[in-house]
C-alpha cells in the first residue's frame, strides 16, 4: 500500500508541479469557456443592426393597401416610391447604397384579389432585390418577406392555429428547455474531454517512460507489476479527472452565453445530479485510462501510441454522438456495454431519468473492464517484448 | 553468491533486422548455454565485444527479461521462480536505463528508496552518506535534465544501491564517463568489495578488469569461452592477448 502511494504521488507530482503539463491540463477549460462565449456572442450579434439606422427602400408600383408593412416597421425607414422600373436601383443594392429594391407588377393588389388558383395562370408577382452580405439589407428583406407571406396567408385564411398572442401555447418551461439542450450536447462533449484528457497523460506516462528508458529503472525495483499498473491507473485517472473537470466547468459556465437565451438556466440540477455525474465520470475515466495505458504499453513511442489511439478515439466520438438524440436507452442490457453505457448514463442523468439498475449496470460493467484492464497491464509490464523491444 | 546455470536466450528477428544482419534465420541466439558463478566478496568481470550477450545476461539476472531455458540464482533464490525477491536483493545499473529528467536527485532517491522498502530513517542516513561520497549534495535539487552526464551516472549508481544490496550488477558502469567520474566509480567498486559485496560487472575495458576483478568471464557470440582467476590469467599472458585469441577462435567456430 505504501509503495502504491509512492507511485501515485510521483505521477501526480510529475503532472501537477510541471507548469507546462499543468497548463496542458487546465487551459482547455479556459479556452473552451472563451471560445463558446465568443461563439455565443458572435451568433447573437449576427444580423443585428443599429437601432438608429435609416433603411433605404425603393418600391415600384406600391399598392397602398399594403402600406401597413411600412407603418409597422419599428426602425426609421426612408421609402422612395417609383412608378416605373429602374435597373440602376439593382446596382445600388449591390453597392449597398440602397437596402431593398421592390418591384410589384402593375395593378398588383387588384390582380391578387381577382386571382383564381384554379385558373392555372401565374400568380401576381413581386420581385425583391437585396444584398445578403449587408446586415441591414438582409434584415429588412427578412422583415418584408415575412410581412408579405403573413399577408398572403391571411387573405386565403381558412382556419387559425394558436391565434391568441396572449396565451403561451408551448408548455415547455425554461427548465425543460435548458435540460433538453444540456442532455443533447453535454454528454457528447464530456466524452470528448474525458478521452482527450486521458489520452495526453496516459501516453506521456507510459509510452513516454518507455521512450525515455525510465520504465526499465522502475521495473528493476522489487515493486510488483500489479502495483505499478494500479499506481499508474489511479494517478492518471486523478489527473484526467482534473483535466476533464476544467473542460466541464468551461462548458457549463459558457453554456448560457452559447445558447444566448435568458431563460436558459443550470439551476435545474441539484447536488444529487452532480454526484451521479461524478460517479459515472470516474468510472468512464478509469476505462479510458486503462484502454489508453494498454495501447501505450504496446507502443514503442509516444508518437506510435498517439497513432494507435486514433481508432479508439473515433469509436468514442461515434458512440458519443448517440447522446445527440437527446434520449437515453431504456433497454437495461445496453448498460453493460462499456463506453456506450457511459454515454447513455450521462444522457439519462442530465435528463433526470436515470434509474438505479441503469447506474448499477454501468458501474459494474466498467469496474469489471477496469479489473481486466489492470490484469492485462500487469502482464504488459511483465512482458519484455512490450517493455524493452525497440 | 551468484550462480548462473545453462542460460539460453534467443530473440526473434524482424524482417528489417534480418536484412540488417544479412541473415535468413528468424532467431538470434543472444546467450547460448551460459554458466558461471561468483563467490561472495568477489568482483567478477564479464568481458566481451558489443553484441556478445553481456547485457542480455545481466538483464536476465536482474529479472528484467526471461531466459528461454536455464536459470540464475542470487543467494540461492531463483530468478525464474522469484523475480520480485531477486530484485530486492540486487543493485542493478545499466546505461540503458535512465532517470526521469523532470525530477531532482533528492526526490528520486526518496522515491526509489521507498519502492525498495527502505525505512525513512535509513533512507535519510544513506542519502547523506552516498550524496556526500559522490559529490551529489550541491546538485541534489537540480533536475536530472540539467545535470552533466557524469553526475547523472553518479546519481544512477547511488540510486541502484539505495537499499544496500548484497549483490551488485553493473553493466558497463564507466561507459561514456570522463576519467574523474570513472575513477570515482572504480574506487567505489573497490570500497564495496571491502564490504564483502558480490559484484558482477560487464565491460570491454581490459584495464578495468585487470584492476578490479578477481575473476573474469569472456563471452563471445553468447558463449562463455573462459572463466578464470584474473591473477592466474595474467601470469600466462596479458588479458588483451588472451581475449583476442579467444575472439579469433570464436569467430572461426561461429562462421
Amino acid at each position: 500500500m505504501f509503495k502504491l502511494k509512492t507511485l501515485i504521488n510521483k505521477e501526480l507530482k510529475r503532472f501537477f508541479t510541471d507548469r507546462r503539463m499543468l497548463s496542458t491540463l487546465l487551459l482547455p477549460g479556459v479556452f473552451i469557456y472563451i471560445l463558446y462565449t465568443v461563439i455565443g456572442n458572435v451568433g447573437a450579434s449576427v444580423g443585428e443592426v443599429d437601432d438608429s439606422y435609416i433603411y433605404q427602400v425603393s418600391v415600384v408600383n406600391f399598392p397602398e393597401e399594403l402600406s401597413f408593412i411600412h407603418d409597422q416597421f419599428e426602425s426609421p425607414l426612408d421609402v422612395q416610391f417609383l412608378t416605373s422600373e429602374n435597373d440602376d436601383r439593382i446596382q445600388d443594392v449591390e453597392e449597398r447604397t440602397l437596402d431593398l429594391y421592390i418591384v410589384f407588377e402593375a395593378d398588383f393588389y387588384a390582380n391578387m384579389v381577382a386571382y383564381d388558383i384554379a385558373s392555372g395562370l401565374p400568380a401576381p408577382h413581386v420581385e425583391i432585390f437585396y444584398n445578403s452580405a449587408a446586415e441591414e439589407s438582409g434584415a429588412i428583406y427578412q422583415y418584408y418577406t415575412g410581412m408579405l407571406n403573413a399577408f398572403e396567408r391571411q387573405i386565403s385564411n381558412k382556419f387559425d392555429i394558436n391565434r391568441s398572442v396572449e396565451v403561451s401555447y408551448n408548455q415547455a418551461t425554461a427548465a425543460d428547455f435548458s435540460r433538453q439542450f444540456v442532455t443533447g450536447l453535454v454528454p457528447f462533449l464530456l466524452m470528448i474531454f474525458l478521452f482527450s484528457g486521458s489520452q495526453a497523460i496516459a501516453v506521456e506516462s507510459i509510452a513516454g517512460e518507455k521512450e525515455r528508458n525510465t520504465m526499465g529503472t522502475l521495473l528493476a525495483t522489487p515493486t510488483s507489476r500489479s502495483q505499478i499498473a494500479l499506481g499508474k491507473i489511479i494517478a492518471l485517472s486523478i489527473t484526467a479527472l482534473v483535466s476533464a473537470s476544467s473542460s466541464f466547468l468551461g462548458v457549463m459556465l459558457s453554456l448560457p452565453q452559447l445558447v444566448g437565451d435568458d431563460s436558459f438556466t443550470l439551476a435545474i440540477y441539484g447536488l444529487e445530479t452532480y454526484l451521479l455525474l461524478f460517479v459515472i465520470i470516474v468510472t468512464t475515466v478509469l476505462i479510458f485510462v486503462v484502454l489508453l495505458s494498454l495501447i501505450s504499453a504496446y507502443a514503442k513511442s509516444i508518437k506510435e501510441a498517439a497513432t494507435l489511439a486514433a481508432p479508439l478515439m473515433i469509436v468514442i466520438y461515434l458512440v458519443g454522438v448517440t447522446s445527440l438524440f437527446g434520449t437515453s436507452q431504456t433497454n437495461l442490457w445496453f448498460y453493460l456495454i462499456p463506453i456506450y453505457n457511459s454515454v447513455q448514463s450521462l444522457t439519462a442523468v442530465f435528463d433526470l431519468s436515470i434509474s438505479i439498475p441503469q447506474l448499477t449496470f454501468t458501474i459494474l460493467s466498467n469496474l469489471t473492464l477496469l479489473g481486466i484492464g489492470v490484469y492485462l497491464l500487469t502482464l504488459a509490464f511483465d512482458s519484455e517484448k512490450m517493455m524493452f523491444n525497440k | 553468491m551468484i550462480e548462473v546455470k545453462n542460460l539460453r536466450k534467443t530473440f526473434k528477428l524482424s524482417k528489417k533486422q534480418q536484412k540488417l544482419e544479412k541473415t535468413k534465420t528468424k532467431l538470434k541466439v543472444a546467450v547460448d548455454d551460459l554458466s558461471f558463478s561468483v563467490n561472495k566478496g568477489e568482483i567478477y568481470g564479464l568481458l566481451g565485444p558489443n553484441g556478445a550477450g553481456k547485457t542480455t545476461t545481466l538483464r536476465i539476472m536482474a529479472s528484467l527479461i526471461k531466459a528461454d531455458s536455464g536459470d540464475a540464482f542470487i543467494d540461492g533464490i531463483s530468478v525464474k521462480e522469484n523475480p520480485g525477491q531477486v530484485r530486492s536483493k540486487i543493485g542493478f545499473l545499466t546505461s540503458e536505463l535512465k532517470l526521469d529528467d523532470f525530477f531532482t536527485p533528492n526526490y528520486l532517491f526518496d522515491y526509489f528508496g521507498r519502492l525498495h522498502g527502505v525505512d525513512e530513517k535509513t533512507l535519510a542516513e544513506r542519502k547523506i552518506k552516498l550524496f556526500d561520497q559522490f559529490g551529489i549534495e550541491p546538485f541534489k535539487e537540480v533536475k536530472v535534465a540539467d545535470l552533466s552526464t557524469g553526475m547523472k551516472q553518479k546519481v544512477s549508481l547511488v540510486i541502484s544501491i539505495i537499499h544496500d544490496p548484497q549483490v551488485i550488477i553493473f553493466d558497463e558502469p564507466t561507459n561514456g564517463l570522463d576519467i574523474l567520474t570513472a575513477k570515482t566509480v572504480t574506487d567505489f567498486l573497490l570500497t564495496l568489495k571491502k564490504e564483502e559485496k558480490t559484484i558482477i560487472l560487464s565491460t570491454h575495458i581490459f584495464e578495468l578488469v585487470e584492476k578490479l576483478c578477481d575473476r573474469v568471464g569472456i563471452i563471445i557470440y553468447g558463449q562463455m569461452r573462459l572463466s578464470e582467476s584474473v591473477e592466474d590469467l595474467l601470469k600466462v599472458d596479458r588479458l588483451e592477448n588472451v581475449f583476442f585469441k579467444l575472439f579469433e577462435e570464436g569467430m572461426t567456430s561461429h562462421v
